[in-house]
Order: structure tokens, then sequence, then C-alpha cells
């Protein structure tokens, strides 16, 4: 404990040497990580909350979707799914550009990943409204949960376009410690956005089964 | 209006004052249970009350750095009483309440049993129907004794809860659901017994009283309750009919027999024959009637029956009507 | 001992820097903008107390309107709202923030060694939106439109066609907006428990009080959202149309009962692991003894919240579940029992085997044992299925959770507050007053809560404004509502001591009970940068490893780990803590205050059902949220 000369200074860092510095001389994760990390557990149990009342309703219920309701289309939400998923490779690109001080590598993966969720995102919302058109939310116990779902999980998708929309603004003015590890936590949303992502179609394809 | 206010029609609803082998097996549970409980207490008070013996008076004495007096010792006990002991004494109770004593109060098998009876929950009375016969009535159960009797349990709007501690368990009424308790009364009596889930701002006048009968009295109840009314006799109470029938009251009440079918109210085609008004609200009797008609808010604020501030005449006419259908 | 008077004139000069640093602003702009993690301990704590004086009246409004049969003094209506109200107000705004807010906040960071949270400004933050839920809530007792259904508020009850108000309107959105702030506060108490330990205090090395809060937090981080998911339904149902508890469109009435309860019943746990949490630091300080089975005490607190996740249908043993079910559940409760078994022979050997001094704050953890045991055992008796299903929503019942909520929550709650009193004000507090308030509340509480064992099993049900007379009730619930009076008299009794004493008492000193814990090591009350260098520990006793105390003197002399550049503090890795990277802390900021108020905007624009000007307040939140992060911690 008496070298605690060697532990480094996050603050001092502002620039991208001094950035790859503290990074690498890092033996844990920065506090910005554990709390995206306790914000995700949250809303991951929230969306837990609302897949298992969504069982809980299928499994009480006689025909799932009630009679007269399509089943959900299969093909169309699982392209853009894919679509989504995919953004988080160039997200985890800039999170290590970002920890590696590579700037312009770090602008360019956040806005290719942009790209990919920004059109999943207006498709999904255009989807959206078509279907409320087809049937209301207040039709049935079904519908109910299906948009409740479908919505929360845009709404966490719009939060994370948000979220990337000011990294690059952020970004704007080059590297400090506070937006590398802004990079890394966002990374982990977008993760996890995903995950809850294919859950969330996962179990709204599920009734077709 | 104090004296209206029924004073538990003179019966209690004791947990503890079983009156059928339900209510005794749960109560001598409670019995053992309490009588463990009191020991585990004794366990705890007795250790705290050594260390008040043992207690240091003052000043904070000799650090106690780093070496732990009794440290095994306090293990031991850890251990024993309070890993140990809990799995015996709550696996005892688990076996006992929930593998054996929860069969005695669980629902009969609809074979089991050789009547079947609806209690509905409204807001804030009981419907009670008996399957097989014309026979409704409200708020007060008629059974056979040493009959087992399977309860089925219903909700018109939202949950309430039936329970007559000194008969049975309590079994919530929920909507769209149907639940099932048995009643087995030992020995004659009134049980009274209440709502026991939180329904709104009535909840707390909402009882019922079951009424165990021997045999034949309870058929000849039966055979009464499932008769249409009783035509009104005297001109007052004729014209009484024509009011109920006529006026508002046919819209909520059924009255079988006439052309009243109303649903919102209790059956009112044996009123007369009931003890109580209004869930165990007030005693039965010609004045009680009146006043509840002209004002049941006065006796159940918030009750869904509006008052009907009509002469004294119209009253008395209603009165006279309802007074006939015994 | 203690570092809470300079060693040296170097050292002197070091912490006078240090003083200058930390200092806040000084008047209403330094509590509104304040980050400081005890002066926001404090707001909670104000905050609080006044919620829970609200919530004792109300309590003392029920008993007097329930202290003689069929009397009118409240309307039916008034009466419900009452003791939704109560139960409310005890439970989400005053035990919840009170032992984690208040007793969470204020000395976390003084037991591990810390200079603030992980997270100082969402802690004022979480402090802010706290207040404002509060007002909300109440808001609507002065509107006339009080949540009236019960603090569990059952569906269909609840539902637009039997409420059509806006009462549970409040209720719902007064409950997530209240969520918001026990998560915020739960989820940097994790972190700064993780990250924020002094080095060398691994986790076997963490107090006990501070592994209670651990549990606490993981709790309500994980417990809350299911009731916002269940309230998030409800407010659907009642004001989109949607049919979630609708049984005529495919909903079902049990769903709402089985959220709220995966909810409910962890947090009855998450409500007392703090006050255990509580009990654990004054043992060990009035036995002048180590924990009896330390290790064991640390896994049963974690445990407790674990297992309490799985026994949430025993509060629905008589809906009708099927048996299978409802054993399953009974099984999972039986199981729940041996953590706080554990814990309290735990306390009990300590007892024994140290040599107790039964000051005030003992004597509220003695009597704290006592109510719990009782309150638990009763608690084991709901474990028999059939018993349970004659005494549920009867007082038997609300004689048991007040037993372990009164007794077990709220006794050490008065218990700390005696016992951190001298740390907090430096004033000690007057013995004989004290010990006086505890026998007073002792019997008060019990003369309150025991006759409703007796009355539950004669029979009565709960939430029922009015009984009748001659079935035996009567002279229980007068003895009740006495036992109310004199539960106050005690309180009263307890607070007019504290404020006595922080006038006329003695000075304290920093360490006036030879505490075990950090928080004795600094002085009282303790200066805003808490620790002048970063404390060295090698046990969960830190103020009693003499050796270690004395190293500490001898780096603040040297200047060494003072860490004085600004706002710093170690941050360490997460199970062993090794000293990992010096981090720069966030100092007064307005925006937590912006932010919370935005957001109240949102929920008073939802609850008047202007959800088009609720997304544009939700758009000034985002704003916030900019603007918040818009200065970085080396810009400062
Ligand atoms: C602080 C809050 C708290 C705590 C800690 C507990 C602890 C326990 N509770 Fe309680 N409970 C509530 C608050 C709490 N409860 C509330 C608020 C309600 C009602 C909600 C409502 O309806 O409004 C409720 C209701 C409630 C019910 C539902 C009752 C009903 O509505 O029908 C049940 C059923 O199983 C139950 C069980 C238990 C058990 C088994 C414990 C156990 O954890 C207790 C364990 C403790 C001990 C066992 C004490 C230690 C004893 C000894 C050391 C002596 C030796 C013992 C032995 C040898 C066995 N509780
Ligand atoms: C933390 C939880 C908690 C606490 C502490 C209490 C404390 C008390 N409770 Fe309550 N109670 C509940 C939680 C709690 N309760 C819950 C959850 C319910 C169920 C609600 C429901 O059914 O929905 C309930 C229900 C309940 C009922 C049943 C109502 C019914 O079913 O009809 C009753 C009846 O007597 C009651 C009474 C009391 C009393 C007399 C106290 C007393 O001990 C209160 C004493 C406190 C005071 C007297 C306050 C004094 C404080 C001050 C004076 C501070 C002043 C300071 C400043 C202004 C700075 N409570
Ligand atoms: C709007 C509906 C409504 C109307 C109109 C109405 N009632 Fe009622 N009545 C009720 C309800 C509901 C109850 C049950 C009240 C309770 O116990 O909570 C009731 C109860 C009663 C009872 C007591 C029955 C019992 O067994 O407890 C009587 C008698 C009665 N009504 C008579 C009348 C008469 C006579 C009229 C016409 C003047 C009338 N009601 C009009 C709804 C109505
Ligand atoms: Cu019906 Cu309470
Ligand atoms: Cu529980």
């Amino acid at each position: 404990m008496t070298d605690y000369a060697a532990v480094p200074r996050t603050t001092e860092a502002t620039d991208a040497a001094a950035v790859t510095r503290v990074v690498s001389q890092r033996v844990s994760k920065p506090a910005a990580w554990w709390g995206m990390i306790i914000l995700i557990a949250s809303e991951a149990t929230l969306f837990g909350a609302f897949v298992g009342t969504y069982y809980y309703l299928r499994f009480n219920t006689v025909a799932w979707p009630p009679d007269g309701l399509p089943k959900p289309d299969l093909v169309a939400p699982l392209i853009l799914l894919g679509v989504l998923v995919l953004s988080s490779l160039p997200m985890q690109i800039a999170s290590r550009a970002a920890r590696a001080g590579r700037l312009a590598r770090t602008r360019l993966a956040i806005v290719a990943a942009l790209v990919l969720q920004c059109g999943y995102f207006v498709y999904e919302i255009h989807d959206f409204r078509d279907q409320l058109h087809r049937f209301d939310i207040t039709r049935d116990a079904y519908s109910s949960i299906y948009y409740t779902l479908l919505g929360a999980d845009h709404g966490h998708v719009l939060l994370g376009i948000l979220f990337n929309f000011w990294l690059l603004w952020k970004l704007a003015r080059g590297f400090t410690t506070y937006r590398v590890n802004a990079v890394q936590a966002v990374t982990w949303y977008w993760h996890a956005v995903n995950i809850l992502t294919v859950v969330v179609i996962g179990t709204l394809l599920s009734a077709r089964a | 209006m104090g004296v209206l206010l029924l004073a538990g029609c003179g019966h209690t609803q004791n947990a503890l004052a079983p009156k059928s082998h339900q209510a005794r097996d749960i109560a001598s549970l409670f019995w053992w249970m309490m009588g463990g409980a009191w020991i585990g207490l004794g366990i705890v008070v007795a250790l705290l009350l050594l260390s008040w013996v043992r207690r240091k008076r003052s000043g904070w004495g000799s650090d106690t750095e780093g070496d732990k007096p009794g440290e095994r010792l306090g293990w031991f006990v850890v251990i024993g009483a309070g890993i140990v002991l809990p799995i015996i004494v709550v696996s005892t109770v688990f076996i006992v309440g929930d593998l054996f004593v929860i069969r005695t109060t669980q629902a009969p098998a609809s074979t089991a049993t050789s009547l079947t009876i609806r209690v509905i929950g409204h807001q804030w009375w009981w419907e009670t129907r008996y399957p097989g016969t014309d026979a409704v009535t409200a708020n007060e159960i008629h059974i056979p004794v040493h009959r087992r009797v399977r309860v089925e349990v219903e909700s018109a709007d939202v949950i309430h809860s039936f329970w007559a501690p000194q008969l049975n368990r309590k079994m919530d009424a929920i909507p769209g659901r149907t639940n099932v308790v048995e009643l087995t009364a030992d020995v004659p009596g009134h049980y009274r017994g209440d709502c026991a889930e939180f329904c709104g701002v009535q909840h707390a006048h909402m009882g019922l009283v079951v009424v165990a009968q021997p045999e034949a009295a309870f058929r000849r109840w039966l055979a009464r309750q499932a008769r249409p009314a009783a035509a009104p006799v005297s001109t007052e109470a004729q014209r009484g009919e024509g009011l109920f029938m006529n006026g508002e009251c046919s819209s909520c009440h059924a009255i079988r027999g006439t052309d009243a079918q109303g649903y919102v109210g209790p059956d009112l085609t044996h009123v007369a024959s009931r003890n109580t008004l209004g869930a165990l609200t007030v005693i039965n009797t010609p004045e009680t009637l009146a006043a509840w008609i002209r004002d049941s808010q006065h006796f159940k604020p918030g009750n869904q029956m509006p008052a009907f501030p009509l002469g004294p005449t119209r009253i008395r006419e209603l009165t006279a009507y309802l007074e006939g259908l015994k | 001992m203690a570092i809470a008077t300079p060693p040296s004139p170097a050292a002197a000069e070091t912490m006078e820097r240090l003083e200058r640093m930390w200092q806040s602003r000084p008047g209403v702009l330094g509590w509104l903008t304040t980050t400081d993690h005890k002066r926001i301990g404090l707001l909670y704590f104000w905050t609080t107390l006044v919620l829970f004086g609200a919530g004792g009246i109300e309590a003392l409004l029920i008993r007097t309107q329930l202290i003689a049969p069929n009397q009118n003094l409240v309307s039916p209506s008034t009466y419900d709202e009452l003791f939704t109200l109560h139960g409310m107000t005890m439970i989400f705004f005053f035990i919840i923030p009170m032992t984690t807010g208040a007793f969470g906040n204020y000395l976390l960071p003084l037991m591990i060694g810390a200079r603030d949270m992980a997270f100082p400004r969402m802690n004022a933050l979480s402090y802010w939106i706290f207040l404002a839920s509060a007002i909300f809530l109440y808001t609507s007792l002065f509107m006339g439109m009080a949540p009236n259904a019960g603090w569990f508020d059952y569906v269909p009850l609840a539902n637009r066609q039997f409420n059509p108000g806006s009462n549970i309107d409040f209720y719902c959105l007064g409950i997530i907006f209240n969520s918001i702030a026990s998560t915020l506060t739960a989820g940097q108490f994790i972190v700064t428990m993780f990250k924020s330990r002094a080095p060398g205090m691994s986790f076997n090395r963490m107090p006990l009080f501070c592994w209670a809060q651990l549990a606490a937090a993981f709790g309500l981080l994980f417990a809350l959202p299911a009731l916002s998911a269940d309230t998030i339904f409800l407010f659907l149902d009642r004001n989109v149309g949607t049919h979630f508890f609708d049984p005529s469109r495919g909903g079902e009435t049990l769903l709402w009962q089985h959220l709220f309860w995966i909810f409910g019943h962890p947090e009855v746990y998450i409500l007392i692991v703090p006050a255990f949490g509580i009990a654990t630091s004054i043992i060990p300080a009035f036995t002048q003894r180590r924990l009896v089975a330390f290790p064991l005490v640390a896994i049963a607190e974690i445990l407790v919240v674990f297992i309490g996740f799985g026994v949430w249908a025993h509060h629905m043993f008589a809906t009708g579940l099927p048996t299978i079910t409802l054993v399953f559940f009974a099984a999972a409760t039986a199981l729940v029992v041996i953590p706080s078994t554990i814990q309290v022979f735990a306390w009990c050997m300590s007892f024994v085997l140290g040599l107790a001094r039964f000051k005030t704050p003992l004597l509220f953890i003695a009597g704290f044992i006592f109510m719990f045991v009782t309150g638990g055992l009763t608690g084991i008796m709901f474990v028999a299925i059939p018993f349970d299903q004659q005494v549920t929503d009867t007082y038997f019942v609300v004689a048991h959770f007040h037993y372990i909520i009164f007794g077990a929550a709220v006794f050490p709650i008065f218990g700390g507050m005696y016992y951190w009193f001298p740390k907090v004000t430096g004033k000690l507090y007057f013995e004989l007053p004290g010990q006086i308030s505890f026998w007073v509340l002792f019997a008060g509480t019990n003369l309150l809560f025991f006759p409703m064992h007796i009355v539950g099993l004669l029979g009565m049900p709960r939430r029922v404004y009015t009984y009748p007379s001659g079935i035996g009730w009567t002279a229980y619930n007068l003895a009740e509502s006495i036992g109310g009076y004199l539960t106050l008299v005690g309180i009263l009794l307890l607070l007019g001591n504290l404020v006595v004493s922080y006038f006329r008492g003695e000075p304290a000193g920093p360490d006036p009970w030879h505490g075990p814990t950090l928080e004795w090591t600094i002085s009282s009350p303790p200066p805003e940068y808490n620790f002048a260098v970063v404390p060295k520990v090698t046990s969960p006793y830190p103020n009693w490893d003499a050796a270690d105390r004395e190293e500490d003197r001898r780096h603040l002399d040297e200047g060494v780990l003072v860490l004085q550049h600004g706002h710093e503090q170690p941050a360490v890795t997460p199970v062993d803590a090794r000293f990992a990277e010096i981090v720069e802390m966030p100092h007064e900021s307005p925006w937590p205050v912006i932010l919370a108020f935005t957001l109240s905007l949102v929920f008073v624009m939802l609850v008047i059902h202007k959800y088009g000007v609720a997304g544009i307040m939700g758009i000034l939140c985002l704003l916030a949220l900019v603007g918040w992060h818009s200065k970085e911690p080396q810009e400062s």
C-alpha cells in the first residue's frame, strides 16, 4: 500500500496518450462501469417482470393470441433484430478503440453503430404504429402486454441512441478518462439492450408456437 | 340508534372456540405452536437476563482487543440453537401443519359432499344460493349439522373473503374464479363470520352468519326459502307491493314470483325471515326495516342502496309488504 | 487513539488544507447543492422523521377511531385513506429511507473509510427525488384524493371501475417516483461498497453494518422493478384502458398480487436488514467484544434477503391457489427462518460472552431482540398453512408485522439514534432520560401490539373502520389505543432528550463508547473530508486495532496517503480491496435539484393526465442530464 504513488490518478488524463496510460495501469473496472451494471441489472429485472407477466397471462388463457388476432410476423422482426444485434460489434470496436486512445476510430465506430440503430428504430416505430391500426392496445390482455413489452424495448433503444449522440458530442472535444469510461459504459448498455431485445422479440414471437 | 347497531347478534367469531373438526384442528395446532413459541421466547429472554446478571456496571473496562472469549461456546450455541433447533422446530410445524392438518381444511372432493352452496360476495353483502333449488338468500347461510357442505365462493365485483372462524379457515372470493371451502358444523348454533379482505368503504359491515340446524329443520327452512314470495294480504301491503314494483326498488332487488328481477341488491323474497339487515348491520324489526328503507346510508354509509326519503305512509306500506315476505 | 486531534503541527496544517478544500458553501444554497453524504444523510433523517410523525399521527387517528366500538370520529372513506397512507408512509417513506437514506448515507462512508459515496451527485439526486415523491403523495391527502385501497392495493378494488377518482393514480405514480429514489440509493450503495472501501478492507473485513446495507441494497435493486411493473400495469389499466387485471378480457386478478408480493416480501426483509446492521454495530461496542460467529452472521444477512425472494405466495394462502403451490411456499418460508435464528443467537451469545453495559442503545437492542423474536415466532406459525388461512387478514397478522416492524426495525433505529448521536452532534445525550424513554416505549409498544394477537384470534378482521360491541373486542382495542398514546409519549421523550442534549449535553469527544468501527477514529462531528489519511484496515473492528491507528497518525505526520490534490478518494478492486485508482469526486452541484424538479413536473403532469406535457417535461429531464454531465471532474 505504501507504493501508492504508482496508483493512477484518473483525472490527470486529458489527452489520448495519458488516457491510454491510465487505462493500461488500471487493475479494475471504473465506477462508471459499475454504475452502468447497476442500471442494467435494474432494467433487466423490470423486463423480467414484464416477460414473466407475458407468460403468466399466456398460460392462464386458452387462445394465445386471442381469437381474431393474427400471429405476429416472423421474418421482418427477425431481420431487424439481426440488424440491431449487429450494432454490438461497432460498439465493442468503439470501446476498444477508446481505451487504446484512437479517437477517429472510436467516432467512426459509434457512427456506424448509430446508422444500424437508427435504421432499426425508424422501421420499428413505423411498424409499431402500423400494428396499432390493426389491433389496439385496449383490445385485450394480449395486446396490452404485447405493446407494453415492445414499447418499453423501443424506449430503451431510443435512450441508447441518445447516449450515442451524446458520446459523439463529447468526443468532439477529444479524449479524457471520463469520456473513455463513458464509451465503455454505453457499450455495455448497448450489449444489454440488444440482449433484452432478443428476449423481448423472442417472447413475442413465441405466440406463434 | 345505537341500540340498533348489532351487538354481534349475541354470537362470537372466536377462532379458538371451534365448532367443527377443521376449526378444532386449527385451534389445537395454534395452542401447540403457542406453547412452543413461549419456550423459544423463554430461551432468548433467559440469555438476555444472563447477560444482564453478568453486566458491567461502569467504565469501559479492559479492552478485548482481538481475543474473543468463549468464541467456541458461542459458535456451538449459534449452530445448535440457531440452526439445528429451528430446523427441527420448523420441520415439525411444516409436517404437522402442511402435510396433515391441511388435509382437513382443503377443499372437499366434489364427490365427498352431498350439499353445495354458492356464496357470492357483493359490495357489501353475501348472496347465497342453493343449487338445485330456487332458494336465494343473503348473509344468512343455513346448513345442516354433521353434514359436509361444499361452499363455492365467488365474487360479483371485487375481492372479498368468506370466513366463519368457528367452522373453518377463510377463503377469498375472487372475480373470475370459483374457490371451494368446506363447512361442517358439529353442533347446532349461530356462527358469526365476516368478510376478511378489504373490499371498499363498507368492508367493516359485511358480516355473515352461518346457522347450523338439525337436518329436519334445515330441510323445512330450505323448502320455504325455495318458494316464491307470499302475496300481500292487507291492502296496506298490497299498496306497498305496488310501490315496490313501480318504484326503483325492483330495479335493484328481486322478489321471486313477482316482476321484480333486479340483481344489484339482495334477493328479498323472504327478507322478513332474516334476522338482520345490511349484512349484520342492524337487527331486522319492522322499525329498523322502515328506517333502513328511509335511510340505509345512516346505518351503513356508502353502501350501494340510496336513501329513499319517502313519506311516512309510503314507508309504512313498503314495510308492511316486506314484513309479509316471511 | 483517534486522529481527531492532529498529532503534529504538520498534520494540523494538512488537516486545515483538507478542511478548506472540502468546505461546502454556507447557507441554504449549500444544502441545496450539497453532495456531502453526511449532509444528505441528515436531510434524509429530518425528512423521514417528519414523515414518521405523519404516519404516526395517522396511526393514532386509527387507534382513536377504534378506541371504542361503533365510533364515528372519521368517516369510513377517510379511515381507508388513513390506513393506506399509514402503511405506505411507514414502509416507503419512513423505514426504507431512514435506514438506508439516513443511517446508511451518514455512516457507510465513515465505516468503510471513504470520503464520500461513489456517486455523490446521484446520492443528492436520490434525496431530492425522495423529498419530491413524499410531497407528491401528501398533496393527494390535502386534495382529498389519498390512496384508499390499502398499502397492497389489490385489484379490482383499485381499478378504475371501483375506484374512479385520482386516489390510485397517486398511489401508482407516488410509488414509482419513490422507487426511483430508492433504486438510486441502492445502486450507489452497492458501487460504493464495491469500489470505495479503504484499501485493505477486503470483504471479510467489512463491518457487519455494511454487509447489512449491501444486502438491503441488492434487495431493493431486484425487488423494486416488480413493483414498478405492477404499478405501471395498473396505471395503464386505469388510464389507457389496457386489460392486465381484467379477467373478462384475458387478464388476471391474481397477477397483481403475485407481482406485488414478489416485491413485497423481499421488501419486508429489506426493512429489517439494516436494522440488523445497526444492532451488530451497537452490540460489539457495548459488550466490548467482537461479535460471535461473524462470518455466519454476514452470510445470514445476505441469505435472509436472498431466500426472501422465494416466499412471496405466503401472503396469498387464502386465495385458493393449488395446495401444492402453497406447500412449496410454506417450505420456503420455513427455510427463511434459519438466517434469522442464526443472527438472534449470535447477538444473544455476544451479550452473554461479552460484558454488557446496559446503556440506552443496548437497551433498545435488547428490546429489539425480544420483539423480533416475538414477531418472528408468530411468523413461524404462518408456516402452518391452515393456521395462516385462519388468521390472515385479521389483527393477528397486524400484530405479527408491527412486532417485527416496530420492535425490530424501529427499535434499532431509536437505539442507533442514541448510539451515533455523539458522533453526529459532538454531544453526549442524557443517560437516565434515555433509559426512561426506552422503558416507556417498550411498555407502550407491547401494550399497543400484544392485544392485537388476541383480538385477531377472536375474529377481528383488519381494515375495519369500526366494529360491533358485544363480541369481546372492546377491551383489547381500548388497551391497544392506550398503548398507542404511550408509544407517542415514549417517542416524544426520546426526541426531547436528544433535542435538550444537543443544546445542553456534555462534549462527547471522538470516541465515547470505545466503538469498534472507523467512524469513531475521527472527530465528532466528523470533518467534511471524513478521513485525513486513508485509514489502514486489517480487521472488521479497525478502531480496536491500536497499531493500525498508530500507523495512520504516522502517515498523517509524514503526509503519506493524504490525497490532497483535490477532492480525491481511493478506489479499490471490488473483492480484495487493493488500491486501484485515485479518483476525483464531484463536489457541489445544482443539477440534482434541477433534475429532481423536472422529474416532479413529469409526475404532476401524469397525475392530471396531461401526457403530452409530461413528455415535454421528460425532454427537460434529459436536458438536465446533459447539463449534469457537461462538466467533467478534471475541469472543476
Ligand atoms: C420487517 C418486516 C418483517 C419481517 C422480518 C418478517 C419476518 C417473517 N414473516 Fe412477516 N410480515 C411482515 C413483515 C415482516 N415479516 C409484514 C409487513 C406482513 C404483512 C403484510 C400485510 O399483509 O400488510 C407480514 C406477513 C407475513 C405473512 C403473511 C401473513 C398473512 O397475511 O396471512 C407470513 C406468512 O408466512 C409471514 C411470515 C414471516 C416469517 C416466517 C418471518 C421470519 O423471517 C421470522 C424469522 C424470525 C424468527 C424466527 C425469530 C427468531 C426466533 C428465535 C431465535 C427463537 C427460537 C426459534 C426457534 C427455535 C424456531 N409474514
Ligand atoms: C414501519 C412500519 C409501521 C410502523 C412503525 C407502524 C406503527 C404503528 N401502527 Fe401500523 N401499519 C403498518 C406499518 C407500520 N405501522 C402497515 C404496513 C399497515 C398495514 C396498512 C394496510 O392495511 O394497508 C399498518 C396498519 C396498522 C393498523 C391496522 C389498521 C387496519 O387494519 O384497520 C393499526 C391499527 O391500530 C396500526 C397502528 C399503528 C400504531 C398505533 C403505530 C405506532 O407505533 C406509531 C407510533 C408513532 C408515532 C406516535 C409518531 C411519533 C413521531 C413523532 C411525533 C415525530 C415528530 C417529529 C417531527 C415532527 C420532527 N397500523
Ligand atoms: C340502487 C340499487 C337499490 C335500490 C334502488 C334499492 N335497493 Fe335495497 N339494497 C340495495 C343493496 C346494494 C343492498 C345491500 C346493502 C348492503 O348490505 O350493503 C340493499 C339492501 C336492502 C335491504 C336489506 C336486505 C338484507 O337482507 O340485508 C332491504 C330490505 C332493501 N334493500 C329494500 C329496498 C327497498 C324497499 C327499496 C325501494 C324503496 C330498495 N331497497 C331500493 C340496492 C338497492
Ligand atoms: Cu367484502 Cu371485505
Ligand atoms: Cu412475507
